[in-house]
């Protein structure tokens, strides 16, 4: 990717996220409506506890991203983290945002993962 | 909420381009200068520092100060009057400032820095913002 464009991707994502996590700090009991009630079911702890945890996550990740420290680690968690989002969001009108969203993670991911870890993929 | 949201990105855009200039500083390399080759002379001038705080530092301290009180007025942190009012004073600080910046640029290194100049209107843009939207 070029270099230019791998930085407005990067800054993109990172503002994203990291405002995310902020509306969900706001109102976590809210944003826990997104979640379907099989996946409620599953959780260990209290729901709002755990979208504040997700909240939490999308700061950091949000925060990696937007200083350039450890980009892949971020986008690789980002990636994994939105995943997540859409197994347990269910099919809802936001969808088609979060599966542009993860690619976007994705191309930043495969674009910032550093010389070493590429060999042992290609190996 | 639509202002602190841009307010919030324009903070974003700052700290990125700022930690992108202390490090380009700290390895001793150029910055790249999109527009205009007079980044460097501008960068390295005896203006970069006030007192012997470097100006990309202190860039980066009102842009995560920023940010963060965008933050605590969104989740509803109190006291929220008094961060509305520093975030108002920082804005309003930093747009004065960066208005003394551009000067010497024009008038005293009579040179254009990019980053310097991308600085300058993301803070004017902040007090443009805060203006229109009065919270």
């Amino acid at each position: 990717m070029k270099k230019t464009a791998f930085h407005f991707l990067r800054v993109g994502l990172a503002i994203t996220f990291l405002w995310i996590g902020i509306l969900i700090l706001k109102q976590p009991e809210i944003w826990s409506g997104y979640l379907q009630p099989w996946a409620a079911g599953l959780l260990p702890i209290p729901i709002t506890q755990a979208m504040l945890g997700t909240a939490i996550l999308d700061i950091i990740i949000g925060a990696f991203l937007l200083v350039d420290f450890l980009p892949w680690l971020a986008a690789s968690a980002g990636a994994v983290h939105l995943v997540i989002v859409l197994t347990v969001s269910g099919i809802t009108d936001i969808t088609a945002r979060d599966i542009g969203l993860l690619a976007a993670m994705l191309a930043l991911m495969i674009d910032s993962l550093p010389p070493r870890i590429l060999n042992k993929i290609k190996n | 909420m639509t202002a602190l949201a841009l307010l919030f990105t324009l903070s974003a855009v700052g700290i990125s381009e700022t930690v992108y200039l202390i490090r380009k500083r700290i390895a001793s390399e150029k910055p790249i200068c999109p527009i205009g080759e007079n980044c460097a002379l501008v960068l390295t001038s005896r203006w970069s520092k006030i007192f012997i705080i470097p100006n990309d530092i202190l860039g980066l301290l009102f842009y995560v100060t920023a940010s963060f009180i965008a933050g605590f007025l969104v989740v509803g942190v109190e006291p929220v009057a008094f961060w509305n009012f520093i975030f108002k004073l920082a804005v309003a600080l930093g747009a004065l400032l960066s208005l003394f910046f551009t000067y010497l640029q024009w008038q005293i290194i009579r040179a254009w820095c990019f980053w310097c100049l991308m600085s300058a209107f993301t803070i004017w843009l902040m007090g443009i913002i805060l203006l229109a939207s009065n919270f």
